[in-house]
Order: C-alpha cells, then sequence, then structure tokens
C-alpha cells in the first residue's frame, strides 16, 4: 500500500527520525536560549561549524579512515579466526574438546583490561589496536557460529545423508545456511565490539584516529569537536548496523523472520 | 527425461489391447522399463542397547509391489524400514536389494524414503529442494529440468520459485515426494508420511501417491499405523508385532479403489482385530 503513493512512502521513512530531529531542534534551542552553558555543551550549529571545519582541513577524513582501516583490519582478523575456530569446533569434536575449554575461560577476562599488558607488548602503534578489536570482536563471532552449528536440525543432516551429499556438500547446503542466522546475531555483537574497542584504545594511546581526535580537542576545550567525534561513532554504528541489515535480508530471505516487509 | 519415457511405453499396451472397451488405467502397468528393485531380508535382527527391536524376521518383496507394514508403535515397523534402506544397520541377518535381472551395474535405480516430516531445506527455494533428490546426478542444468518435471507430477509446476515456508503441510509433502521420485528410484519407503495431515489432503496424497506408483513401477514399501490407508494402497499388509510379521495378508481388489468398498472394510475389520487382540472373525 505505502509502495504505491511517494507521499506516504516518504512519510513511512522519516518516521523513525521525527525523534532525533526532535531532540536536536530542543537542544538547540536550549543552548540558543541560554539555558544550557555552551562550555559544556555546543549548540547542534557549533558542532555543524566544527564538523565543516574539519572537513575543510581534512582532518576528519584523515583521522575516520585511519579508524576505519584498524576498525576493518582487526574486525577481519579477528571475526575469521573466530569463525574458522567455531566452524571447527562446531563440526569436530576433537577440536571442541581441545579448545572449547581455554577459549571460555579467556572469554571471561574483559578484553579492555589488557590494555596495560599490550601497551607493555606493542607500544602505542598499530599493532596494539587491532590486536584489542580482533580479540574484542574474536568471541562473539566464534560463540555464535558454534552456537548455530550445533543447532541444526539433525532430520535436516539426516536427509542429505540419505540423498548422498558428501560431506562437502552437507557442509555447504545444510550445515551453513542453518548456522547463517545465529552467525548473523554473532556479527552484529561483534560490530559494537569492534567500535567501541577501537574507541577506548584510540581514546587511551594513539597518535591519529577518531578517538585521538576526541582526546585532542579535550585538551584544549574544544567541546563542539568532541560532541562531534560521538555524533560520528553514532553514525558509524547506524552504518555498520544498516549494512548488516542489508546482508541480513539478502542472504536470509528464506526466513520470514527476515523478510523485508 | 525417464518420465517421459514411462508415458509413451504406458501407451503402448494401451494400443495393442485387443479389447478396446477395458478400462487403459488397469491395464496401462507398463512392461518395458522394470525397474522395481525387489527385497530379500533373511533371519534379521536388530536391537538397540541389548533391547531387541527386530527378532529373527524373514521377507520377500517383488519388485514392482506395493507392501504396507502396519502395527502398534513401537512394534520395531520402522526399524524395519531403516534398516532396508540401510539407515541402520543390522544386529545380524542379511538383507538383499535386488534389481531386475538385466540391470546394468551402472543403472542400478536408487533407494529413497519419504519421512513423516517433509525435511525440506528451508534456506532452497521449492524446484531446488526437488532437485536434491537429483545430488550428483547429471548437470546444474538438467537436474533443475528434471526437478521441474517432477514438480508438474505433483501438481506444484507454479511453486517452483517459492520458499517452503509459504506452502501449506500438504505441498510441503507433495514438494518431498517431487523430490524422493525425482530420481527414478527403485524402491520408495515411506515412513508415516501422511500422519500429520488432515483427512482430506490424506486422502489426495494417497490418490496422488497410487497414480505415480501405477505409472512408474517402483516397489513402494508404506510404514502406517493407519489401517485404512494401508487397505486402501498396498496390495499386501504385513502386520509387525513383537519384531516379527504376525500376519501376511494379500488385498486383491482391483485398482482403482473406492473409498468405502465393502471388501476393503472387512480387510481393515481383520487387520483391526488381530491388532487390538479382539477374537478374529471368520
Amino acid at each position: 500500500m505505502a509502495q504505491a503513493f511517494p507521499a506516504a512512502r516518504f512519510r513511512d521513512a522519516a518516521f523513525p527520525w521525527l525523534l532525533p530531529v526532535a531532540i536536536l531542534a530542543g537542544w538547540q534551542a536550549a543552548v540558543s536560549a541560554g539555558l544550557v552553558s555552551n562550555r559544556f555543551m555546543p549548540a547542534p550549529l557549533d558542532v555543524v561549524r566544527a564538523g565543516s571545519e574539519a572537513v575543510r582541513t581534512g582532518e576528519l577524513w584523515t583521522n575516520l579512515g585511519v579508524s576505519s582501516l584498524r576498525a576493518l583490519a582487526g574486525f577481519a582478523i579477528g571475526g575469521g579466526i573466530g569463525f574458522a575456530l567455531g566452524l571447527a569446533n562446531g563440526l569436530s569434536r576433537l577440536s571442541e574438546r581441545l579448545t572449547d575449554t581455554s577459549v571460555q575461560m579467556v572469554r571471561n577476562v574483559p578484553h579492555l583490561s589488557l590494555i596495560p599488558l599490550v601497551i607493555l607488548w606493542f607500544g602505542i602503534g598499530e599493532e596494539a589496536k587491532l590486536f584489542l578489536v580482533a580479540l574484542g570482536v574474536f568471541f562473539p563471532i566464534y560463540a555464535n557460529t558454534l552456537h548455530g552449528i550445533r543447532s541444526i536440525d539433525p532430520a535436516l543432516v539426516e536427509m542429505g545423508r540419505v540423498y548422498g551429499m558428501t560431506r562437502a556438500e552437507l557442509f555447504r547446503r545444510v550445515v551453513l545456511p542453518g548456522a547463517l542466522p545465529s552467525i548473523f546475531v554473532g556479527l552484529r555483537y561483534a560490530l559494537g565490539i569492534m567500535w567501541l574497542t577501537l574507541i577506548v584504545a584510540e581514546t587511551i594511546s594513539a597518535s591519529s584516529g577518531l578517538g585521538y581526535m576526541a582526546m585532542q580537542a579535550r585538551e584544549f576545550m574544544l567541546v563542539d569537536v568532541v560532541v562531534l567525534a560521538i555524533l560520528i561513532y553514532a553514525a558509524l554504528g547506524k552504518l555498520a548496523d544498516t549494512l548488516t541489515r542489508m546482508l541480513e535480508r539478502a542472504c536470509l530471505s528464506w526466513n520470514p523472520a527476515y523478510r523485508s516487509a | 527425461m525417464l518420465l517421459d519415457a514411462l508415458h509413451r511405453d504406458a501407451a503402448v499396451p494401451a494400443r495393442d489391447n485387443p479389447e478396446p472397451a477395458a478400462p487403459p488405467r488397469v491395464e496401462a502397468r507398463p512392461q518395458a522399463p522394470q525397474r522395481g528393485l525387489a527385497v530379500t531380508v533373511r533371519d534379521l535382527h536388530k536391537s538397540f542397547d541389548g533391547n531387541p527391536v527386530i527378532g529373527g524376521l524373514d521377507l520377500h518383496l517383488p519388485g514392482g509391489s506395493f507392501t504396507a507394514i502396519v502395527g502398534r508403535s513401537g512394534c520395531g515397523k520402522s526399524t524395519l524400514l531403516r534398516l532396508i534402506l540401510g539407515l541402520e544397520e543390522p544386529t545380524s541377518g542379511r538383507i538383499a536389494i535386488e534389481p531386475p535381472p538385466g540391470t546394468p551395474p551402472r543403472a542400478v535405480p536408487p533407494r529413497r524414503i519419504m519421512f513423516q516430516e517433509p525435511r525440506l531445506l528451508p534456506w532452497a527455494r521449492v524446484l531446488d529442494n526437488v532437485a536434491v533428490g537429483l545430488t550428483g546426478m547429471g548437470s546444474r542444468g538438467e537436474r533443475r529440468d528434471r526437478a521441474r518435471e517432477a514438480l508438474r507430477e505433483v501438481g506444484l509446476a507454479d511453486k517452483a520459485g517459492q520458499w517452503p515456508a509459504t506452502l501449506s503441510g500438504g505441498q510441503r509433502q507433495r514438494v518431498a515426494l517431487a523430490r524422493a521420485l525425482v530420481s527414478g528410484p527403485g524402491l520408495l519407503a515411506l515412513d508415516e508420511p501422511l500422519g500429520a495431515l488432515d483427512a482430506l489432503t490424506r486422502i489426495e496424497m494417497q490418490d496422488l501417491i497410487e497414480r505415480i506408483w501405477r505409472a512408474q513401477d517402483f516397489t513402494a514399501l508404506l510404514v502406517t499405523h493407519d489401517v485404512a490407508e494401508a487397505v486402501a494402497l498396498a496390495d499386501r499388509i504385513l502386520v509387525v508385532d513383537g519384531g516379527r510379521i504376525a500376519l501376511d495378508l494379500r488385498v486383491d481388489v482391483p485398482r482403482p479403489r473406492r473409498r468405502g468398498d465393502p471388501d476393503l472394510a472387512r480387510l481393515e475389520g481383520r487387520i483391526l482385530d488381530h491388532l487390538l487382540g479382539t477374537p478374529q472373525a471368520a
């Protein structure tokens, strides 16, 4: 129905943005009216100005690029290892008995508590950030991949065997697609942890990146830049979530729970 | 392709028939491409953790026959089916599956099973689910063509591109039937495949299974606890009790069978009497 009229479609799309826009407007009004000191909270327009300034000098793009690259590289390393180990432990009893207990023990250590140790090992170079992000995303991907493979309906596996599927075919056509919804849950968690870890790591020890930009701004009391950095985190989080959602819809369209309305 | 050949052969006896008045459906069992596998079971034993489920069972199913196995829950009928299909290993005894004489070893038709649940892959479209029945056979294009043909056979050609989640229970079971039949099996085992369907859908499915069996000449082995269903479909009914065959009955009622036929009702009564342990009517 909503597809038929462009106006109705626009209204549908705009609806979720109503609340954020109202908050922004209220915030701007509060600062302009002097209810809130702009030493503590800059007006949205000040933040926009700080943003355009950062874009003009190129500082924003450099920091954004550096942070994104770290995030993605760390994610690829940690997620890749987590996925591979999750598969191995889901498919092989031996592998699970060998490694799962150790993984579960390490999992209960908050990975950010390793920051002092990591700084001692790696200094404040790129390795430290990569290590922390990789460690952070490893666990949700590992645990959910393992869970996904465990929860596959054995009746379907038997069906595949009866119809003469080889082990590789069974994996590709039954096990992996069956585990995919759970793997996506892990992916979403991991993306959240990825940003969190990176920002914390950059705030504590870095010489470039978004977290570094925010810390520098604090040193010079540039509240608008601090808020700008926080807003960029929000936007990046939303972007990652949207991409995951699109991927889910493409890969899980068979599942009524994920079908687009 | 195989299905086409069968349709063509089915037309031949009708043309040569000396009595043109005879209904062609009754005469039309194809003679040439016999592929029903014969099953011979000798002194079969099977126990789970020391509990005997099948104890010294002998059985012969000729190629192309339609046999029903009935019995109470836990009498070992499903286990027998799974043993014949090779899904379980016998504790002792022998199961021989023989193709019709003269079949080249490479052309031995496969054995297929239809489970009580459809067991479709939820993430594969209906057509690809049917093509699972051709795993390891031919090219992808060939598999899809044959799957399309099998879907047409069960009356679901228009659902080829849908997800299984969008089908009704009866339709899903028909997709499972198409998947079981698409490879042209020599033995089709049916493990209470209609148990979860409503009464009308069930009757439709029974007719569909009977029609396809008559056209395709595979050996059919149906496990059910619905005696009426067994009597309506099978040529022969085996009552299994305590892991042995307690009763072996022929059903000599011509096809197509009418529901409510008095001969069928009499047979059904006899089997039920046996199962319930009441004294047998003469």
